[in-house]
């Protein structure tokens, strides 16, 4: 096969890339920023903490221990001649890595010797070296990263809520695992992930900022070893739609208390521009800080100006959580579903939709300001067959009609879980 | 591709401004000094909160809200935080770029005009703030207080400078007190908001491809009217520590946390902090610094494990998390580390790769708007304008021969751990 180039233009951001699929099976996307000193490159592969039963080309089916994709992350930056931040160091970059529910990314950033630091990037996430010493070295590094994240409220809160509308799905379980299941990863199970789902037809590579197309695919043609396109598999078991539970509490040393309120959605199909755009502007119009629900929880002070909304999706689940601080939660989450239940039955007002359409419309052109964003949004778009361009202009495309109908179709005040985290005695 | 340009609107007021086209939004600062007090700082805190909720031409919090997203979703953010023994509170707009705008509308215009009535023309009643305004505001502040508890390394860094910096203005958090904030009245705080206009010092900062004439049109008369006498703040800097005091909580956590508080025997405007500055990052600033590679790395005690150097009150700190039964070892892995290059072992490699990191990150701020922003402040506070390359060139000069001398200037202060039971 070989390599093909298209170019993608936006009018409106008055910005372009370039999307390639490299010979090699790679999808390359390469968006230029004129003036900017440094550029960001970032590989993510389409594997994330959710992906824990899966085959490769129709054969047996493997489960694995929770937690092992964030854990080949860590191994993956060491070689039989070290480490890749050693590497890195030689050039300046600032480099990192992330493991999230439905991808695992690789990136670094630097004003200088970028061609160098995209080799040491290409070459290292097409190395794997694990052995029992060094699997076992790094029980203890996670281990704490694990406890760090016990610790963290925010966290809990979440995980809990997501444990109480979840039967079956993995999205549940926390992305690092837990101090037991990390303790049955071995060699050989993590080179059968890497082995299943590091083939570069299965990888995505971003680079934003001061680096062009010729100098990508330079260093590209000869860096990145030929992929077979071959078959996953990933197996989840049947969730049902209904929650699991409505109220999940846990007691933990924090002076306020913080809750989550997760509608579970309908996650049958992956999420494109169009829905996503209507999505997007119909929660700010229900719950920024220009809404009336807004207004009312404040004025009540059920909530602080932590309060925030998202839709969090991925791979058979879907919901769409508010949460932040309050010092009554469950009073924060029955205004939260009357408001709803009230804008279904009465509709937006046309001067809340504008202003949210604006607002979203605003958002997304901001957000191309920074090569990480560019890069990260665009990697996510790609493994949901989504674009960014189309994206912003499907924003500017949405009528109030389509944010009402969208509204009839989720949000169901029947199907929510309140996680709360608050002190004991509180 | 930039150009800035530097104008003073009153005396202690000064108005800066990038001019940039790679963005795609402007972003407008009034960064208001002061210096640190136990009296002042809650009613300091309060008022800005109050000032960003409404103003007189957008009298409530939703009709302001409503205006700033009209304006394509602009934002209006007021953040306090203490730079040395300042108080520093700013109050910012920011929005998109007029070129990007559906309509054509001018959104740096019109948020020029917004967050200076946001300051001057406040929404008021027989000379106080409304009390609705002021109730709202002081519980979120009061909240916040409370949430800092919530996140354990914040909180344990946190312990760390109360107990370090106890007898010192820096000890005072950059919000003040719960009781100061309780006793605030509405009428209290119009009088401390026209001691701020009075006595502050001004950083007005424009960042962003349009003109910024009408920003320093609108801020030039507000301030015409006001009869100022700015103050300005100097930082104490206790130099070297005495015995290191030890600090232990003790609370039901999964992690306990150990902080360290150096005294680095050197703040600005000494010439010898670009030397501690470098010293800190080769210790624990990068994922090839010594703490890093040794403490995390080989004896995987931790996930983090990183140092940070106050350039303006002149404190190294260290914030780690470790298992309960693991912190003394810690600890003495973290001295080692010190110890090692107080006795000159650091190689040339450990030098180059950390100076090549920290030009790097200097140069990559140059491509946001808000490291744009921070340089500029931390430029400020510098006392004189450096560009990128000037402070490169000072960094790549530092010899081994200093990083070591700075080593030597370490004294340990204090030592907080929060410990697992």
């Amino acid at each position: 096969m070989d390599t093909t180039i298209k170019e993608v233009k936006s009018a409106r951001a008055g910005d372009s890339y370039y999307q390639i699929k490299h010979s090699s099976g790679l999808n390359i996307y390469v968006y230029p920023k004129e003036g900017y000193r440094s550029a960001y490159a970032i590989i993510g592969a389409n594997y994330g903490s959710v992906n824990t039963c899966f085959s490769l080309d129709g054969g047996e089916k493997i489960t694995v221990p929770d937690g092992i994709a964030h854990y080949l992350e860590h191994k993956l930056f060491e070689s039989a001649e070290g480490d890749a931040f050693t590497r890195y160091a030689e050039t300046g970059a600032s480099a990192n890595a992330y493991t999230s529910f439905e991808k695992t990314c690789y990136l670094f950033s630097c004003t200088d010797k970028f061609d160098e630091s995209f080799e040491i990037l290409l070459d290292f996430v097409q190395d794997p070296y694990f052995t029992a010493q060094t699997v076992q070295k790094e029980q203890g590094i996670i281990g704490q990263e694990i406890k760090m994240y016990d610790d963290s409220p925010d966290w809990r809160v979440m995980f809990n809520m997501l444990g109480g509308m979840y039967h079956n799905h993995p999205v549940k379980i926390d992305i690092a695992g837990t101090v037991e299941s990390i303790a049955e990863i071995t060699a050989e199970k993590l080179y059968a992930c890497y082995n299943t789902f590091y083939n570069l037809n299965n990888m995505v590579l971003c680079v934003a900022g001061n680096a062009t197309v010729e100098q990508v695919l330079k260093t590209c043609d000869r860096m990145l070893k030929p992929s077979e396109a071959h078959t996953i598999q990933n197996y989840f078991a049947d969730e049902p739609y209904a929650i699991v539970e409505p109220y999940v509490e846990q007691s933990f040393p924090v002076s306020m208390p913080i809750f989550n309120l997760g509608f579970k959605e309908h996650a049958d199909a992956v999420l494109h521009e169009k829905e996503l755009a209507e999505i997007e502007i119909l929660l700010s119009a229900l719950a920024s800080p220009t809404s009336a629900l807004y207004r009312e929880l404040m004025d009540n002070n059920l909530i602080n100006n932590t309060f925030s909304y998202e839709l969090f999706e991925g791979p058979g689940y879907c919901a769409v959580i508010f949460g932040g601080e309050s010092r009554a939660p469950k009073q924060a989450a029955e205004m939260i579903k009357q408001y709803i239940t009230k804008i279904k039955q009465e509709g937006l007002s046309a001067e809340d939709f504008e202003i949210a359409k604006k607002a979203v419309y605003g958002d997304s052109i901001s957000s191309l300001n920074s090569v990480s964003n560019i890069a990260n949004m665009i990697a996510d778009y790609h493994f949901n067959g989504n674009e960014l361009f189309t994206y912003i202009d499907a924003i500017a495309a949405v009528e109030k009609e389509d944010v009402e109908k969208r509204l009839g179709n989720m949000l169901d005040v029947a199907n929510c879980t309140l996680s709360v985290v608050k002190n004991a005695e509180a | 591709m930039s150009q800035t340009q530097r104008i003073r609107l009153a005396d202690g007021v000064q108005f800066s401004a990038v001019r940039d086209s790679r963005f795609k939004t402007m972003k407008l600062s009034a960064n208001i000094i002061v210096p640190l007090s136990a009296e002042t700082a809650s009613a300091n805190a309060l008022i800005c909160g109050v000032l960003s909720r409404s103003c007189k031409a957008y009298p409530d919090f939703t009709a302001l809200s409503k205006k700033l997203s009209s304006l394509y979703g602009a934002d209006l953010n007021v953040s306090i935080r203490k730079s040395g023994d300042n108080q520093v509170l700013t109050l910012s707009a920011s929005g998109l770029d007029d070129r990007y705008t559906l309509g054509g509308e001018s959104v740096a215009r019109e948020l020029s005009q917004l967050l200076c009535g946001v300051i001057f023309e406040p929404n008021l009643k027989d000379n106080a703030f409304l009390e609705e305004e002021v109730e709202q505001e002081r519980r979120q502040l009061l909240d916040l207080i409370d949430s800092e508890f919530n996140e354990k390394r914040i909180y344990a860094n946190a312990q760390l400078v109360k107990y370090m910096c106890q007898n010192e203005v820096f000890g005072i958090k950059r919000y003040g007190t719960a009781e100061k904030i309780k006793e605030a009245t509405p009428q209290s705080l119009y009088a401390a908001w026209q001691q701020l206009l009075k006595t502050a010092v001004f950083e007005i900062l424009y960042i962003g491809d349009s003109a910024p004439d009408k920003a320093i049109e609108v801020f030039a008369e507000a301030f015409g009217r006001i009869d100022r006498a700015p103050v300005a703040a100097q930082t104490e800097v206790i130099r070297r520590a005495d015995e290191p005091k030890h600090i232990t909580e003790e609370m039901s956590v999964a992690q306990s946390k150990l902080v360290m508080g150096f005294r680095a025997g050197t703040a600005l405007p000494d010439r010898e902090i670009y030397a501690t500055n470098l010293m800190c990052a080769i210790l624990g600033g990068t994922a090839n610094s010594k703490l890093f590679c040794n403490v995390r790395e080989k004896q995987s005690l931790c996930y983090y494990c990183s140092s940070r150097y106050d350039k303006m009150k002149g404190i190294l700190f260290i914030d780690s998390g470790v298992e309960g039964e693991n912190i003394e070892k810690l600890e003495a892995g973290v001295m080692h580390e010190i110890e090692d290059m107080q006795n000159g072992v650091i190689t040339d490699f450990e030098i180059e790769a950390t100076k090549m990191a920290i030009v790097n990150a200097y140069h990559t701020s140059n491509d946001t708007v808000s490291g744009i922003e921070s340089w500029y402040m931390a430029q400020l506070f510098d006392g004189s304008f450096k560009s990128i390359e000037e402070m490169a060139a000072i960094i790549n000069a530092v010899t081994k021969e200093e990083i070591v001398a700075a080593a030597n200037r370490l004294t340990l202060d204090t030592v907080y751990v929060l410990k697992n039971r």
